[in-house]
């Protein structure tokens, strides 16, 4: 296995990519969601999921039940969706808590900062105390959490440097970014899904080598030579294009407005970020999105889609046209990674070759994955 | 309909706010301590739940005879 491994961590020009049991062997799924997803800072959901004090939506993360919750002072935290009683799922669908979580079993209730508030009948009917049960002892379980790009990232097992280190290379990148985003409302989000690993979709956004063929309208104005490769070993991969152009309105007129402050390099410049390991970024001069990876099974993945803009006001048939087309963009992808994901079923498929030239970016996420397991195998042999 | 039925009636209907009051005026009505606070603490659950000012009180009685913290 560390042989394999080993093979995928090799310089790009020889190296094999991950072998298949990371896309289809449900061991491996597991393996890897402790290692990769569970071990690092992963996207949950974005903060405007739960724009208002009290909003809370359960989210099923790669098998964990959680709750995203926006608390009665507004700060958006992460629990485990279960009660410390008996482990009943607290919340099985998003809606606004008025007061206290309570439980629908024993009605045990929790405040919005997941204080343990009471405990009824537990000593016995009408007697809502115990000595041996310590309230201050049972809050909810908080899941560490970070918002950046209006992305709430999680880091489950809690042993992830401090988000601000784990992420500083992708924010020094986008440090001309770091301004207010204004997520677009319900025009501007919209979900797929998709019968893959999480991990193709990743490997398929970080790099430009298949646009001219997968994406022959987005090609016509964004050639492949105008692209560029973003390799950043041990942090983040993706594309870069030299010739991004403004989204018209219908009256050939109507743009969205610039994000203040940008360099020049940015009137006709886009990025395009893979985060490790399931947060997808695009950076224009008039808009972002952020995509969140839903790992839902070896084979099954939903991706949620966000589109940002720099003012809150912009107009609404100009955000309309823009989420479709990168909905169309988006959507050319799927027969791709569900036709990667079925190749993963040959049973001699070695993991593939990459491009030395194009494949970079890909080969940069595999190495990262491979890294973060080889690392989680040597702590759990050394745990034996 | 009587006390009982109603409380059925809004647990079907999921009507918390009643549900406090229901179950708040069983604790003023019945006669010995320990149901009152068996009801009193029903209402007081529910007045959690659904941010029903009644909570504050219903706590207090509670809080009086060393059923809550």
């Amino acid at each position: 296995m560390s042989d394999i491994l080993n093979a995928v961590r090799q310089p790009v020009n020889t190296a094999n990519g991950l072998p298949n049991e990371h896309y289809i062997d449900p061991n491996t799924y597991i393996e890897e969601r402790n290692a990769v997803l569970f071990a690092n800072w992963a996207g949950l959901a974005v903060a405007a999921d739960v724009p208002e004090n009290g909003d809370a939506v359960p989210i099923d993360f790669a098998g964990m039940p959680l709750l995203l919750i926006r608390d009665r002072e507004g700060a958006v935290r992460v629990f485990q969706n279960t009660c410390r009683h008996r482990g009943m799922i607290l919340v099985e669908e998003p809606r606004k808590i008025e007061g206290a979580i309570r439980c629908p079993y024993h009605s045990w209730c929790y405040s919005t900062k997941g204080e343990l508030v009471s405990t009824p009948h537990v000593g016995g009917p009408g007697q809502n105390t115990h000595p041996d049960v310590k309230r201050s002892d049972l809050g909810l379980t908080e899941i560490r959490s970070h918002i950046w790009r209006d992305v709430v990232w999680i880091n489950v097992d809690g042993k992830a440097a401090d988000f601000a280190d784990a992420m500083a290379e992708p924010m020094k990148r986008w440090a001309e970014f770091e301004k207010p985003l204004y997520h677009g409302g319900d025009d501007s989000k919209f979900t797929l899904r998709v019968k893959s690993n999480w991990k193709l979709a990743v490997e398929n956004y970080c790099e430009s080598y298949h646009l001219p063929w997968v994406h022959p309208g987005l090609n016509s104005y964004s050639r492949l030579e105008d692209h560029y490769n973003i390799e950043e070993y041990g942090h983040y991969s993706g594309q870069g294009t030299l010739v991004y152009r403004q989204l018209l309105g219908e009256d050939g007129v109507t743009k969205f407005p610039d994000f203040d402050g940008l360099s020049k390099k940015w009137d006709t410049a886009a990025e395009y970020l893979s985060v490790f390991p399931n947060v997808l970024l695009g950076a224009h001069r008039d808009h972002a999105f952020a995509i969140i990876l839903k790992p839902e099974g070896p084979e099954k993945t939903s991706e949620h889609i966000h589109l940002y803009y720099p003012t809150p006001d912009t107009d609404a048939g100009l955000r309309q046209k823009n989420s479709e087309l990168w909905k169309v963009v988006f959507e050319e992808d799927i027969f791709v990674v569900e036709g990667m994901q079925r190749g993963r079923h040959a049973v001699n498929f070695d993991g593939g070759r990459f491009s030395p030239a194009m494949d970079g970016p890909t080969h940069c996420f595999h190495d990262w994955v491979a890294g973060r397991m080889q690392a989680y195998r040597a702590q759990a042999k050394a745990a034996e | 309909m009587d006390l009982n039925e109603q409380l059925l009636a809004a647990h079907d209907h999921g009507d918390k706010a009643a549900l406090v009051a229901l179950y708040h005026q069983a604790a003023k009505d019945v006669g010995d301590i320990n149901s009152a606070c068996f009801y009193a603490t029903q209402a007081y659950i529910f007045a959690l739940d659904c941010n029903h000012p009644d909570a504050r009180a219903l706590h207090a009685f509670l809080l009086e005879h060393g059923r809550e913290e």
